[in-house]
């Protein structure tokens, strides 16, 4: 309620009751497993070293592949069979990019990726090293690879872990913590001992007193780890967001600036297995939802499973044209085949109705202004980019757009305001060159 | 089977900007039923068809200019006169102007709003002023004198402007002059003759409420403007020394006056808040709200015209780019300078109520002809 600024999120139904009770199913690739050779800006054969030959046996966790250059992530084998070489194939970011295909013999042995660690024993600089080994990226969508944010914890004092998950329909970080609360706690304290901080706090919706109630069960013995209950709003899960929310603290480009880490719940639990297990990402929680898909459920599947046989298991497609999503329906991309496969940044595969466009003239009413989390003012950017006026898309701070999708969701005029800003960015980006 | 490509977000909130007009729309048109109920009462049934007709007048002459532009730019007329909202025009036009005015008078100034109001500029959407209040502007300009042979009373703002030059001087000169406007409460219900739409202040007051739970309109425009208006005149009143009346103070029941008289209210809810012709973002708003403000209270009090609540808006949709660029930027970064830019707004409201209390008391008739004051009414 102030009197300068709008409220900078907006409640956004979460349509979570399609999912969020239903038995989690497991899934594996009938033939073939696709497996994404990208990881952040690396991608194809150029990025990466080849670690098996073609023809060579592998087995769930085995390691395929690693960067070479840039931030190191190495890739496992999700599933166990022959590797058969490397396709193009469509992948999640809208892009084709090369996978590794490997032919399923169905029958999931593993070997140990790595040794487990006793993190308890272990120095900081240890248990740091041992997550870039084990390849655990973010998994909140972003895919950044966790390591690099406890390289130089500095001035951090605590963790937040976000287990918020606000975009509508997903819901397979509540289902992973659900199931596996333990180990969301001994992530934590994982990340804790990291980040060298002594508060963590567990960020949950209000709106799921259930998972709050499981999570403070579970706290038993661990020192500096507590649930902190956040609002039902759009975008709760960003973590600007979450540290104005938390801390009440802004920053300009990292969270750290602010002395706060925010780690994905999914990221904490997978850290939690590689260190109690050895075990690498190698399958994912997917939410498959939305109003055109015949069985909404959540689905576990080995990464590199293709949305085709999900969508299949599903029970298919309910509209005749449908907006294919993978992520959520805010920031997802929308693909045109359901050829691409579960990565180990998918957490969801929304499906919708089309419905036409139906926008029509601004009416400036500024809504956009008032909810944009950034705080930009989506509507000045886009008479901007009408204008085409290079240094006013600058002035009005277009580059600090994240596209989350709430200009656009709260027009009342129904204009595509996200794209004016991201045309705005690319602008920007180009004149940079 | 078909897979649709879409730039994100796929998802749309519910509110439209068709829901937002309609409810506009309804609660003007609640206004508009009271008033035919007041005057079908007080004055009797012609009165009210008056009304009708002039609605009817202003809304046909509406449809009729957005058709003939549609055809001009070539669009399909239907949807061009669905999507332009000009009845909303056309209904808070009717509501400003008394129940006396001729109807060619409503259908010049109606065409004049829309066609100079809202098309010239590109129609909806790219307005500079207030539509409804370029029309009104051009009655006060042109058509003073166009008057049916109906017979109200002179408003209590004309009154209060010409007689006592905005300062009752004593408690008895207060009394005389509610007495003939039926007291505190007619003026709070809004029971005396105006504008049509806009002396129901209790009833603007709870559907402007109405409007902002909605979230059709936005809080801070009518809380800014009319809290400015109630600051600046209690200020006045404190510097003037205006009497106290029945034991309540003047510096409160002065400021109570002035929101309850005149277009202040309606303007505050209905007409400021126009989206197409305020800023976009909260800070502008809050200015731009705060300089309609400070300019009626400035009208009123020290200008020749009875009422300023029109003008002040008109002026403040002229400043509307100025503050949309002098605010332009990521907000959390401009809030500084937002309120540094509102601290000095106030401050110079300030040294303006200063100088209104020296102003106050004169009576306007010397300025402007009386047989003129009695035609130009609200607003």
């Amino acid at each position: 309620m102030s009197l300068f600024l709008g409220s900078m999120s907006h409640h956004i139904p979460g349509r979570k009751e399609l999912t969020d009770s239903k038995a989690v199913v497991r899934l594996l690739p009938k033939k073939e497993a696709y497996i994404p050779l990208v990881a952040g800006r690396a991608a194809g054969q150029n990025s990466f070293n080849i670690l098996v030959e073609e023809g060579e046996a592998v087995q769930v966790g085995t390691k395929l592949a690693e960067t070479k250059s840039g931030m190191y992530v190495p890739i496992y084998s999700s599933v166990s069979g022959t590797y058969k070489g490397i396709v193009k194939r469509m992948h999640s970011t809208l892009r084709p990019q090369e996978h590794m295909v490997i032919e399923c013999d169905g029958k999931q042995t593993s070997v140990q990726a790595f040794e487990p660690l006793d993190y308890k024993h272990a120095t900081r600089e240890e248990c740091v090293d041992f997550v870039k080994n084990a390849g655990i990226v973010g998994l909140g969508g972003a895919g950044f690879p966790t390591y690099v944010k406890y390289g130089k914890p500095d001035g951090v004092e605590c963790v937040l872990i976000n287990a918020v998950e606000c975009e509508p329909y997903i819901t397979a970080d509540y289902r992973n913590v659900m199931d596996d609360p333990t180990d969301l706690i001994i992530g934590a304290d994982i990340m804790k001992k990291m980040a060298d901080v002594q508060h963590v706090y567990i960020c949950i919706k209000e709106s799921h007193p259930d998972l709050i109630a499981k999570v403070k069960e579970n706290l038993g013995g661990y020192q500096g780890i507590e649930v902190r209950p956040v609002p039902d709003v759009y975008p709760m899960g960003w973590e600007r967001v979450l540290v104005r929310e938390v801390l009440h603290r802004e920053y300009n480009n990292l969270p750290a600036e602010a002395g706060a880490i925010v780690g994905n719940a999914s990221s904490a639990i997978a850290i939690a297995k590689a260190f109690t297990k050895g075990e690498p990402i190698h399958e994912k929680t997917v939410t498959v939802s939305g109003n055109a898909v015949k069985n909404p459920q959540n689905v576990v599947v080995p990464v590199g499973t293709p949305v085709s046989e999900i969508m299949e298991a599903c029970g298919g497609y309910t509209a005749e044209t449908v907006r294919l999503i993978a992520g959520g329906p805010m920031m997802g991309r929308t693909i045109v085949n359901d050829l691409f496969v579960v990565d180990r940044a998918t957490n969801a595969i929304t499906v919708l109705e089309d419905v036409a466009d139906d926008a029509i003239a601004c009416l400036r009413c500024g809504r956009c202004s008032d909810h944009c989390p950034s705080g930009l003012q989506p509507v000045r950017i886009k008479e901007a980019v009408q204008k085409n006026d290079l240094d006013e898309m600058i002035k009005r701070g277009a580059s600090s757009c994240i596209e989350c999708g709430m200009c656009t969701y709260i027009c009342p005029s129904h204009i595509d305001v996200t794209e004016h800003v991201r045309k705005a960015k690319r602008v920007i980006a180009m004149k940079k060159k | 089977m078909k897979f649709k490509f879409h730039v994100s977000p796929s998802i749309k909130g519910n509110l439209t900007t068709q829901e937002i007009m309609k409810e506009l729309t309804c609660c003007l048109l609640v206004l508009f039923v009271l008033a035919c109920i007041y005057y079908g009462t007080n004055y009797g049934a012609d009165y009210a068809m008056q009304a009708v007709a002039m609605l009817a007048a202003s809304l046909v002459t509406t449809f009729i200019c957005e058709y003939l532009f549609a055809k001009i730019r070539k669009r399909d007329p239907k949807s061009e006169i669905k999507n332009s909202f000009g009845w909303v025009t056309a209904i808070i036009l009717t509501l400003m102007v008394p129940i006396t005015m001729r109807i060619y008078a409503v259908v010049i100034a109606t065409a004049f709003a829309i066609i100079f109001g809202k098309m010239l500029f590109g129609g909806f959407g790219h307005n500079v002023f207030n539509p409804a209040a370029v029309g009104r502007a051009v009655i006060f300009a042109s058509f003073a004198g166009a008057t049916t042979d109906l017979v109200t009373s002179a408003t209590p703002t004309t009154t209060i402007a010409s007689n006592l030059g905005w300062m009752p001087s004593s408690a008895d000169e207060l009394s005389q002059f509610l007495s003939q406007y039926g007291g505190w409460s007619s003026l709070f219900l809004g029971t005396y003759p105006g504008a049509l739409g806009e002396t129901f202040t209790l009833a603007i007051v709870i559907l402007g409420i109405f409007l902002i739970v909605r979230k059709i309109i936005d809080w801070r425009v009518p809380v800014v403007y009319l809290g400015t208006i109630f600051v600046m005149t209690m200020v006045v009143a404190i510097l003037a020394g205006i009497p106290s009346y029945h034991g309540i103070p003047g510096f409160l029941w002065y400021p109570v006056l002035h929101l309850l008289l005149g277009g202040a209210v309606f303007g505050a809810f209905f007409m400021l808040t126009d989206p197409v012709t305020s800023p976009t973002a909260p800070a502008g708003r809050t200015i731009f709200a705060l300089g309609a403000g400070i300019l009626t209270v400035l009208i009123r009090l020290t200008g020749n015209l009875p009422e300023g609540c029109l003008y002040s808006i008109l002026l403040m949709n002229m400043f509307t780019p100025m503050i949309e660029s002098a605010l332009d930027g990521k907000q959390l970064e401009i809030q500084t300078k937002a309120k540094k830019m509102f601290a000095c707004l106030a401050i110079i409201g300030l040294a303006l109520a200063f100088y209104s209390s020296t102003q106050i008391g004169k009576s306007e008739t010397a300025a402007v002809p009386q047989a003129e004051v009695k035609e130009v009414d609200q607003l």
